[in-house]
């Protein structure tokens, strides 16, 4: 059977593991975009709270992914939970530290200047600052979850969704006639929904960074 | 330095200043004012105790808990003997041949992809790199074994693969960024292409190149992990057995020796990035 073949005969499979895949990564995407824009809100004007916050995040990504699946196993169990911690919290750290980055980039001058219309701070963080760190956040996001499609299909050995489940299968059969092709579509799939979502993020880009400040 | 004939009453000038007539001058300095110790290096003690002493302490309480904790015949298996040292060194191993193996073909090819013949090509190879990061190193390391075949070579050359991009992206990427008029001003004081790449451009280049190979090295130590998938060994092999023979104990002594030896290497390697990073680049 060529790669083809397979395909098209395994295609339901697939498209739900695929499927899958893209909303294990999604909603642990928004999860992680929320958490870290309130994470680097609360912590960019302080120096030190900053540093905390990207250095505590910064090691959070040292740990191998496997090895902290492996510390979630006995308190959360296998399957779902451990798969949604993990890529939430690995999804953080770009976020974060992209977050913070931006919010400190913003020109001074323009935050007072919303002060002096009367602006309150509420306003003046949802209307003027996070507006202009907007596009670096995106960046953050981006990069991510470029990330987190591989960490996700890693989570597969711990019985988490997705395609990583067709790499992990090909991998218990090896030498089997169809174990190159389980292999090859479940890598194949990862990098082509990561593409994907890649193009878009560029759409996204397009449509919700300020007239004003594209590039 | 004040002069000690200096009149008390007049110390009101700061130290390097004297005053004739009311006027501000500034001391003639005969030898070079106190050997001046520079910004201190960055290497404080706390960067260099902090880091093992809570790696230690963990490392302690780990080893504490797995020779009193209650052990049946298949977690004590999966232990017996010195495998969990083995598994150790082999991670090891596999992270610092593969980081090896980076750093030659990396650099060099970072240099030559910023050099004016194949400059044109640099683009090309950013395609090509960006695609190569969103191919899951889990599902490269199994195509290599179908290919290749299990065993710790191919989980290197996986490895390899993975970790040259930001080694191979943060060489361009510190090679592009210096000012033309310092790589001009070196030509034109007469020094040979090679002599401007070795004395200015690498050395200007040096803190993001060893950024990148930092990370790299990171991404080793958790690449290592997927090793045992292919065979490799490390440090996964007791993960994966801990997960796969639900052994707790066994789950738990491997993530927790693999996380100790990721913040480890990424401790060392942050003393290296200090340590070689020319004195004159080191912000103030």
């Amino acid at each position: 059977m060529n790669f083809w073949e397979y395909v098209s005969t395994r295609h339901q499979q697939l498209l739900t593991d695929a499927f899958q895949h893209v909303s294990a990564v999604f909603q642990c995407m928004v999860l992680a975009t929320v958490l870290g824009v309130v994470i680097a809100v609360l912590s960019y004007r302080s120096s030190w709270g900053g540093s905390l916050a990207i250095t505590s995040t910064a090691m959070i990504l040292t740990i191998p992914s496997l090895a902290a699946i492996g510390l979630l196993i006995p308190l959360v169990g296998l399957g779902v939970p451990p798969t949604v911690i993990i890529l939430t919290l690995y999804g953080l750290l770009p976020v974060v530290r992209n977050a913070i980055v931006g919010l400190r980039g913003v020109d001074p001058s323009l935050v007072d200047a919303a002060k002096g219309i009367g602006m309150s701070r509420t306003a003046r963080l949802c209307k003027v600052e996070l507006p202009l760190a907007w596009p670096p956040i995106l960046t953050g996001i981006r990069v991510s979850t470029q990330m987190l499609m591989g960490i996700a299909a890693i989570a597969a050995y711990a019985s988490g969704p997705g395609l990583g489940n067709e790499i992990f299968r090909g991998l218990a059969s090896l030498g089997s006639a169809n174990a190159i092709n389980q292999v090859l579509a479940g890598t194949l799939g990862i990098v082509v929904l990561a593409l994907l979502f890649d193009a878009a993020y560029v759409l996204l880009g397009r449509l919700t960074i300020p007239r004003g400040i594209r590039v | 330095m004040t002069p000690s004939h200096q009149a008390p009453p007049k110390g009101a000038r700061p130290p390097g200043e004297h005053d004739v007539g009311g006027h501000a001058f500034r001391d003639e300095e005969a030898e070079p004012s106190p050997p001046s110790p520079g910004p201190p290096r960055r290497i404080t003690w706390k960067k260099l105790v902090l880091v093992p002493a809570v790696l230690t302490v963990v490392l302690v309480a780990t080893y504490l808990w797995i020779t009193h904790v209650e052990l049946d015949s298949i977690a004590r298996n999966s232990l017996a003997g010195d495998i969990v040292e083995v598994r150790w060194w082999q991670h090891v191993r596999l992270t610092a041949i593969s980081t090896f193996w980076v750093l030659i073909i990396a650099i060099p090819l970072g240099i030559a992809l910023t050099r004016p013949g194949l400059k044109k090509a640099a683009p090309g190879v950013t395609v090509i790199a960006n695609i190569g990061q969103a191919t899951p190193a889990i599902g490269l390391l199994a195509l290599l074994v179908i290919w290749l075949g299990i065993g710790p070579s191919t989980a290197i050359i996986g490895m390899v693969i993975y970790a040259v991009l930001p080694v191979l992206s943060n060489t361009v990427a510190g090679l592009n960024s210096i000012e033309p008029t310092l790589v001009e001003a070196s030509r034109g004081i007469g020094m040979s292409a090679m002599g401007t790449l070795t004395k200015v451009e690498l050395p200007l280049a040096v803190p993001l190149i060893l950024a990148g190979v930092r990370t790299a090295l990171v991404l080793n130590v958790g690449t290592a992990t997927l090793a045992t998938f292919g065979g490799g060994g490390g440090l996964g092999d007791l993960i994966t057995s801990g997960i796969q023979t639900q052994r707790m104990p066994v789950l738990i002594l491997g993530s927790v020796l693999t996380v100790v030896l990721a913040l480890l290497v990424d401790w060392l390697a942050s003393l290296v990035e200090l340590w070689l990073t020319p004195r004159g680049l080191e912000e103030a």
